[in-house]
């Protein structure tokens, strides 16, 4: 039933918009996905005419738009470039809050990764501390097979 | 790790589905539709001053003439013709309802008596009957379940006239 | 005084029903890595990007963002047009309004689609909000059906006549190596044994959800002498946006609202001289979402008189082969990734003017093509493309 606001004439209709999506990660992404999935291993893609490495891989250079193919492995460890601490939730969250969001630049990459950290107090964060990755034990080909970053022992 | 290629490759998809809610307006116009059809079981609507045509749905403005509709509002029959109508076989996914719906109601453009051409449901579900259809009349919801609008007609009734 | 402007690259995907090797931005990219091999251009040249798609069949908000690096806009000058039905064509006059005017001399403009990523109908049904009647969208699928059962009323037509336009366009498509549905249909029979969505149109008699881009690139007269000596002249375009129509959102069912196509046609034919539609012009690509509106359509835009376009269809006037080809890449009803169908109008048009349609090249010599565009609700775009000005 819709809400009648007297004093303004009109009705509030509730209502929701809900459409499955299906993405697909195409050949590139699901190379990257499934190498997290299969093998721990952070893959990127090499430009070789500008000599960035890009993790998440891009099938294009912004640059030079070049067609890349050179996969590298990147190192799971990474330095914290920047970040940000979540408190409210709200549906769309992987876990619940409180989460620290942060950009990670891995070792070997010429990009930072966005994902989130663990075993860490966030009061504790800092921009340029050492991280590691930390994968979970069962692993469906997602990003989060990264479970978080924890900071380097 | 080496894939033999006479393996189909491996392509992974990300599903995702969080419904969106919502909380939309009737405004001023279609707040009037909403009351009246609710406390008085009548669909009304509004009157363009410079062509004199009747709205649907009631706006503040007439967009063919461009002059403000203002208003004169106008009680519309529920009584009406069935002007063309159409119904589904296969379920179609609604995105309100959030899940796939074949309305086994038809859906059918009909003209009011004094009145605008509106989209409502037919009571009629036997497709051969459907051609035969065409006088028509609201079967409105009992007191307590109307609010919705339009809604609050819960189908067309096929009638002898 | 305004710039002339011209086609100089045209390129598309190959459209399919599924496209999981690649990503939405991906697509796109293949499209416009094509155009620029056409132009024979690097995109260091290409100014400004122009993309058109409608976020919702996908879920992806903002796509041209996420896009950025693989439509080659990262660092130039992004729009992003949608306009329904229409928004391929809108987003190629955004690129030719902007070098008309004089901003730019090369623009590109990229129109994509990936419908395996989302439901079109339910995406289409999200444009009417339950405030106005919940439930009632049977999406445009519905719409089309009251049209062609007041279309077989009003003019005679019968269901051997939607057969004829659905084995006309799969005729075409099988000649056109880009074409989504490629169906080898033979017979009129053939389609008829095909079963009904939404009464009374059958699977067949509806265009398929596809996964496609499209890329142009548009220059000024002054680049284009340095790019190519084959350019297709934008000689105008048109766009009427109408009123949803009193009974009904893509048709009229009461035959006394103006068709915005009709609108449309008769600004641009008289702007640009046209009196015999199809003596002066030579072929058309029209945006048909099924065969009863391509019928429909022919009247609308003055191919023939009214009620008299499926009689066009039964003595073969719109074949490869025909008077006055309509089509012949197949259309819509053969490939429609929607945010690119008009765009793949406007590039098919273009092909056939340049004489570069390979196989489903018309057997008439095209120096004047028609493209248009059409959307809900009532909106249409018309262009009007020339070998030489």
């Amino acid at each position: 039933m819709a809400e009648k606001l007297e004093h303004l004439d009109v009705f509030i209709v509730e209502g929701k918009i809900d459409i499955p999506n299906s993405y697909s990660a195409g050949a590139v992404g699901s190379k990257f996905l499934i190498e997290l999935r299969d093998n721990k291993r952070i893959l990127g893609l090499r430009c070789p005419t500008c000599d960035r490495v890009y993790v998440p891989p891009s099938s294009t250079c912004k640059d030079c738009f070049g067609e890349l193919s050179e996969w590298v492995e990147v190192s799971d460890k990474g330095t914290l470039l920047s970040y940000t601490v979540e408190h409210r939730s709200n549906v769309v969250q992987p876990v619940s809050p409180p989460i620290v969001y942060g950009v990670i630049q891995l070792d070997g990459a010429d990009t930072g990764l966005v994902h989130m950290l663990g075993e860490v107090d966030p009061k504790h964060v800092e921009i340029g501390m050492r991280l590691q990755a930390a994968f979970k034990d069962e692993r469906t080909a997602s990003l989060l097979d990264i479970k978080y970053f924890k900071p380097l022992a | 790790m080496t894939q033999e290629t006479s393996q189909k490759p491996e392509y992974i998809f990300v599903n995702y589905s969080v419904p969106r809610i919502h909380r939309w307006s009737t405004g001023r116009y279609m707040g009037k539709v909403y009351k009246e059809a609710r406390d008085n079981k009548r669909l009304v609507t509004n009157r363009c001053p410079k062509c004199g045509e009747l709205m649907w749905h009631p706006e503040p403005m007439c967009g063919r003439c461009k002059v403000d509709a203002g208003d004169d509002w106008v009680e519309m029959s529920d009584t009406g013709t069935v002007l063309q109508y159409t119904y589904l076989v296969v379920p179609m996914w609604d995105p309100h309802r959030g899940e796939r719906w074949a309305n086994p109601h038809p859906l059918a453009t009909i003209l009011l008596d004094n009145g605008c051409y509106i989209y409502h449901f037919l009571e009629e579900r036997d497709s051969e009957k459907l051609a035969s259809v065409k006088r028509v009349k609201a079967v409105w919801k009992e007191d307590g379940e109307r609010g919705n609008g339009i809604n609050d007609i819960l189908y067309f009734r096929a009638i002898e006239e | 005084m305004a710039n002339r402007v011209a086609i100089v690259g045209i390129g598309q995907t190959h459209h399919k029903s599924k496209r999981p090797d690649v990503s939405q931005p991906e697509m796109g990219n293949e499209a416009v890595r094509a155009a620029l091999a056409d132009a024979d251009m690097p995109m260091r040249d290409v100014e400004a990007v122009v993309s058109t798609n409608m976020e919702t069949f996908e879920g992806v908000f903002l796509p041209d963002h996420w896009m950025a690096s693989q439509t080659g806009a990262y660092m130039k000058p992004g729009f992003k047009v949608n306009t329904g039905g229409t928004t391929g064509a809108s987003g190629v006059e955004e690129a030719f309004n902007l070098v008309a005017a004089g901003l730019f001399d090369v623009v590109l403009v990229l129109g994509f689609e990936k419908q395996d990523q989302g439901d079109t109908t339910a995406a289409i049904t999200t444009c009417a909000t339950p405030v106005w009647g919940g439930g009632f969208a049977t999406g445009a699928i519905g719409e089309f059906a009251k049209q062609a059962l007041t279309y077989m009323e009003n003019s005679g037509a019968k269901e051997e006549h939607a057969a004829m336009v659905r084995l006309k366009a799969d005729r075409g498509a099988c000649r056109n190596p880009h074409a989504h549905l490629r169906l080898g249909l033979n017979t009129v029979e053939e389609v008829l044994k095909s079963g009904y969505l939404v009464w009374p149109i059958r699977l067949l008699d509806f265009c398929p959800q596809s996964c496609g881009a499209c890329a142009l690139v548009l220059a000024s007269e002054q680049a284009v002498k340095k790019i190519t000596k084959k350019p297709v002249w934008i000689a105008d375009m048109v766009t009427v946006h109408q009123l949803p129509f009193r009974a009904g959102i893509f048709g009229d069912l009461t035959g006394k609202d103006h068709y915005s196509q009709e609108i449309a046609a008769e600004k641009l034919y008289k702007r640009n001289g046209i009196t015999n539609v199809i003596r002066d012009i030579d072929m058309a690509e029209i945006y048909e979402p099924s065969n009863w509106e391509e019928m429909n359509l022919y009247e609308h835009l003055r191919f023939c008189e009214k009620n008299e376009g499926w009689k066009m269809v039964e003595k073969n006037m719109t074949t490869i082969e025909g008077e006055f080809p309509v089509n012949p890449s197949g259309g819509v009803i053969a490939t429609n990734p929607i945010g690119a169908t008009p765009v793949i109008r406007i590039a098919e048009a273009a092909l056939q003017v340049r004489g570069d349609a390979g196989e489903h090249q018309v057997t008439r010599d095209v120096k004047t093509a028609l493209a248009t565009a059409l959307g809900g609700s009532n909106w249409s775009v018309l262009t009007l493309l020339k070998r030489s000005l």
